[in-house]
């Protein structure tokens, strides 16, 4: 059990109204110091106001936390060890990379040293002094991460981060924040793409219309999900008879993808009768396997529909 | 704090085509200015509004060419104060920079020096240019500038600098308030123009004594000195109360607005 002295975010019901609409509805997050924390829903979920009240540049309407164990209505006290990425990068355009950089550290009171090594951990010191309009995409979302590298951060809230970045980019930032996690630098990261969080993130934050729909572990959010069998028989032509069977049997299950086999929603032990349950109808099973649930089938799964601009998940037919 | 934010500021106004920009443009203004005034004088006799020959002798020849360029200086120095606070709404860097120093009064009121000092030097050396014009100009005219390194010649000097520079410092104010009211550089710059320009006019011809409260009018007042309708102490004072109720109300504002640009 990690003690809250152990979280590097908490908030308690942190709640943002504009007008009479609800942003962001009594969230309790609670984010392991140390950890990779991936902070997804669809656009308009939430996720920016959140971040943005976390910073301090938007106040809540209701609510309490602590950042650094420092509280949540006193941004200053905790500011100078966070380093932040919001929404697309903005810079001044006709200033350099390095200007604009150097306009943060002076701001911020960073040594100015530190802009050329953090300009190479980003892969821009080749283009330091080009003005920032002439950078393409992704060279601006690298100079918005060097930006919120500046400071030597406990804490790196990265909006988006990965958005105008190419596969090769996007490989660069998967290392780039596995090595920030492994200096111990608390890192959370809001994203839309699911697959993307999946693959770099160890803790999970799931929010939809602006409330809390899953915190913890992925490991966790495995735990929290009926797993899966996914059956094949030898014979095409078996495939009814054998969802029929399953069916029957009361549970839930569906054709997969190519039509060829069956994913049933059932415990893994089921295997075994399940296995003895087609060889009494005579169906020869060629393939009987667990599927764990990809993120985002799990974020579908908990979050009830499709909508937003979510990357969409195969539509899945369900069977009853 | 306020220093760090001052200097933070600058790298954004040393940029080469503002900074330039600014202060050369503010030159040839004021330069411009000197040399109308100098090939526009007569001889002897009233010239109307403009000074004569003799009159350009006098300790204060030197002065002519800046005084009728404040309203331009104020009016560029409005523009420049209201887009570099407008602007960091308009680009979203607001965000960036409140991460960075989240003590919103400091970082306004460092970046409300370092444009203060940006737009004083630009004054300055459009000062210097539009003596060094009017130098050049007196010599082609043949006025004798003896009097004008007088002692009075260079307390009216002073005095008219210093005159112009607060009178382009209240243009500069009253650009940051809109800027920052509006959240827009465009509709700043668009804003300020028109109610400077056509406004003030209009309503000055209209209204009768206007030179007593409308703002614009009021600051050309600080810049002349006093006219005689408007004292310099009565005009700097309701500039004073202005600016500042109307700077209280920006500061109120950018301290409990949330940021969501």
């Amino acid at each position: 059990m990690t003690s809250p002295t152990n979280y590097a975010v908490t908030t308690q019901g942190l709640t943002k109204r504009f007008d009479d609409r609800t942003v962001v509805d009594q969230i309790d997050l609670a984010i392991p110091a140390g950890s990779v924390c991936g902070f997804v829903g669809p656009n308009g979920a939430g996720k920016t106001t959140t971040i943005r009240m976390l910073l301090g540049l938007i106040r809540p309407t209701a609510g309490t936390g602590s950042i650094l164990g420092r509280p949540l209505t006193d941004p200053p006290s905790y500011l100078e060890r966070v380093g932040a990425l919001i929404e697309a990068p903005a810079f001044y355009p006709a200033v350099s990379g390095y200007d604009n950089l150097l306009a943060l550290a002076r701001l911020g009171r960073v040594d100015p040293e530190v802009i050329g090594p953090t300009l190479r951990r980003v892969g821009l010191a080749d283009r330091a002094d080009d003005s920032f309009r002439s950078y393409s995409l992704g060279m601006k979302q690298r100079l918005g991460i060097a930006a919120a590298l500046l400071v030597t951060p406990s804490l790196l809230l990265l909006d988006e981060p990965t958005n105008g970045l190419d596969p090769g980019g996007i490989l660069e930032m998967r290392g780039l924040v596995r090595s920030l996690a492994d200096d111990g630098i608390t890192v959370f990261i809001s994203s839309h793409l699911l697959a993307e969080v999946e693959q770099i993130c160890d803790h999970l934050v799931m929010i939809r219309h602006g409330r809390l729909v899953f915190q913890g572990s992925v490991a966790e959010l495995d735990a929290s999900q009926t797993a899966e069998l996914v059956v094949r028989p030898e014979l095409l032509e078996q495939v009814p008879e054998l969802l029929r069977l399953v069916v029957a049997t009361g549970r839930r299950a569906h054709l997969d993808d190519d039509g060829a086999g069956i994913v049933i929603s059932a415990d893994p032990r089921w295997a075994a009768d399940l296995n003895r349950l087609a060889m009494r109808a005579d169906i020869t099973l060629v393939h009987l396997a667990e599927r764990r649930r990809s993120l985002e089938e799990a974020f579908f799964a908990l979050t009830g529909t499709h909508s937003g601009d979510t990357r969409s998940a195969p539509v899945l037919e369900e069977v009853r | 704090m306020i220093l760090a934010a001052f200097r933070s500021e600058w790298v954004k106004l040393r940029r080469p085509t503002l900074l330039f920009g600014t202060f050369v443009g503010l030159a040839a203004a004021a330069s411009l200015f000197s040399i109308l005034i100098f090939t526009q004088a007569r001889h002897a006799g009233s010239g109307g509004d403009l000074p004569n020959l003799e009159d350009l002798a006098q300790p204060n020849g030197l002065i002519h060419g800046l005084s009728r360029a404040t309203v331009l200086l104020g009016i560029v120095a409005f523009g420049i104060a209201a887009a570099q606070i407008a602007s960091e709404y308009t680009l979203g860097t607001l965000r960036q920079l409140l991460v960075r120093q989240p003590r919103r009064v400091i970082l306004l009121a460092g970046k409300y020096l370092a444009v203060l000092s940006f737009l004083v030097a630009a004054v300055i050396f459009a000062a210097v240019a539009s003596g060094l014009t009017s130098v050049v100009m007196a010599r082609a005219r043949g006025v004798d500038t003896a009097a004008w390194s007088s002692a009075t010649g260079m307390h009216d000097l002073s005095q008219a600098l210093g005159n112009v520079t607060l009178a382009v410092i209240g243009f500069a104010t009253l650009g940051m308030i809109v800027g920052l009211v509006l959240r827009s550089s465009v509709a700043a710059v668009i804003v300020g123009f028109a109610y400077l320009l056509p406004f003030e006019s209009i309503v000055g011809v209209i209204v009768k004594g206007t030179d007593r409260w409308l703002p614009g009018e009021l600051l050309s007042v600080i810049a002349q000195g006093g006219t005689p309708t408007v004292g310099y102490a009565a005009a700097v004072t309701t500039v004073t109360i202005y600016l500042t109720v109307a700077a209280v109300a920006a500061v109120i504002l950018f301290t409990h607005r949330d940021v969501t640009a």
